[in-house]
């Protein structure tokens, strides 16, 4: 097939402009800075009416701890959610990338969106790039098949488990994970026990740290428990206080809504049984 | 100690045009970076299964039907310049419309620093068969 000569507008993406530059910098004896290590413990878990995702709230830049009180818990779909573990600009971006994609595909199918679409376009993604996009994900969410959790690793290869944990705490939540879960777990107990791997990750493993974060998804319904357990508060404040150069000053703030603009009609015609 | 005879010349990975020449060897080939060459070969195996598999279930003609609209829809374009196509009739057609990734919202290329226009004259020509080849930047 003759291919036609037209020329198609450019496209964004990766840019690989600079690898020689820098291959050239480092031949010439340039020390390009290491990667930083990572730290996280994120959890998962099937319980009677759905699944419990959990995450610690620490982010790390290398030694230091740059955020003490992030979320890792990202949202997906109304009835799913990811934890990430790895880069988190990765993990970041590539949750809402795929949150964007099955938002388009629920306007366009007018049906909720499954567990598995989100796992094939996350594990499509990530084997596209081949590790060089470092998230390692708990995909957790209920469906019209019922409870589903996976994980993702960065390369694109995927387990299906009725527990799972990511991240450097793994070891340390696995541990928790491997000595009490049972089937058939009530609410409580399922968040009890999520909490408590994250604990073990928290106080057992560097990289992990502050609070635990929750979020437990049944049929037609979520709860996102943002900061469920405070293990670590501050215990020192200073007694003068602290003061801060006065902020820039808001002259105006005018917020245009898009809806009344672009009018979207949710389920208008669903696709055909 | 003498000193070499030569300068040592970087075969491949040379970026530095002004002080060794252009060059079209291995490294420009092969690429940078090893993920570009999969990233670029990725979308191409697709584009290949889909075809196979569509002449697989309705018959031959079926994916030559659609690569003849394929290329109708892909003339469908703005005159070269300020504002590139966004490709509507195309992106539906290959259900690209419905997706969302990287190339959507990561480095595009009207928003670079770099980004020059094609003068439309030229690009006009170019198009119509009137003049050869790319429309040249560095002639403006």
């Amino acid at each position: 097939m003759a291919n036609s000569c037209v020329d198609f507008p450019a496209k964004g993406g990766f840019s690989f402009d600079l690898c020689k530059r820098n291959a050239m910098l480092s031949d010439k004896g340039l020390k390009l800075p290491p990667f930083r290590k990572t730290g996280t413990t994120i959890v998962g878990l099937v319980f009677q009416d759905g699944v419990i995702l959990g995450a610690d709230t620490r982010a790390t830049e290398g030694p230091i701890v740059c955020d003490k009180n992030c979320e890792k818990i990202h949202y997906m779909a109304p009835n799913i959610y990811c934890c990430g573990a790895g880069t988190a600009a990765d993990t970041e971006a590539v949750t809402d990338m795929v949150s964007s994609q099955l938002q388009l595909h629920r306007y366009h199918t007018g049906r909720e969106s499954r567990v598995v679409t989100a796992l094939t376009l996350l594990k499509k993604h990530l084997f596209n790039y081949q590790g060089y996009v470092s998230a390692a994900l708990v995909l957790g969410g209920v469906d019209c098949t019922g409870p589903h959790l996976h994980t993702i690793y960065p390369h694109g290869s995927t387990d299906t488990l009725p527990f799972a944990t990511m991240g450097s705490g793994s070891l340390a939540a696995m541990a928790v994970f491997e000595s009490n879960y049972k089937e058939g777990l009530s609410r409580d107990e399922g968040i009890k026990l999520v909490s408590e791997a994250i604990c073990s990750g928290i106080f057992n493993d560097l990289g992990s740290g502050s609070n635990v974060d929750v979020c437990v998804i049944t049929k037609g319904h979520k709860e996102y428990l943002r900061n469920h357990m405070l293990p670590n508060p501050r215990t020192y404040v200073s007694e003068r206080g602290y003061s801060f150069p006065k902020k820039t000053e808001v002259l105006m703030t005018k917020i245009t809504p898009l809806k009344e603009k672009v009018e979207v009609i949710e389920g208008g015609d669903a696709m055909e049984e | 100690m003498e000193a070499p005879k030569t300068i040592e010349h970087q075969i491949g990975e040379v970026h530095d045009s002004l002080r060794f020449g252009l060059d079209a060897k291995r490294g420009n080939i092969i690429g940078s970076h090893p993920l570009e060459s999969v990233l670029l070969s990725v979308e191409r195996n697709q584009d290949d299964m889909k075809r196979i598999t569509l002449a697989n279930v309705y018959g031959a003609a079926f994916p030559v039907q659609m690569d003849m609209e394929r290329q109708i829809l892909s003339r469908f374009q703005r005159p070269p310049g300020l504002m590139p196509s966004s490709m509507l009739g195309m992106e539906a057609l290959t259900g690209t419309l419905e997706d969302f990734g990287f190339e959507d919202y990561l480095n595009d290329p009207r928003e670079s620093e770099t980004f020059c226009p094609v003068d439309m004259h030229s690009g006009m020509e170019v198009r119509l068969g009137m003049s050869k080849g790319p429309a040249c930047k560095s002639f403006m």
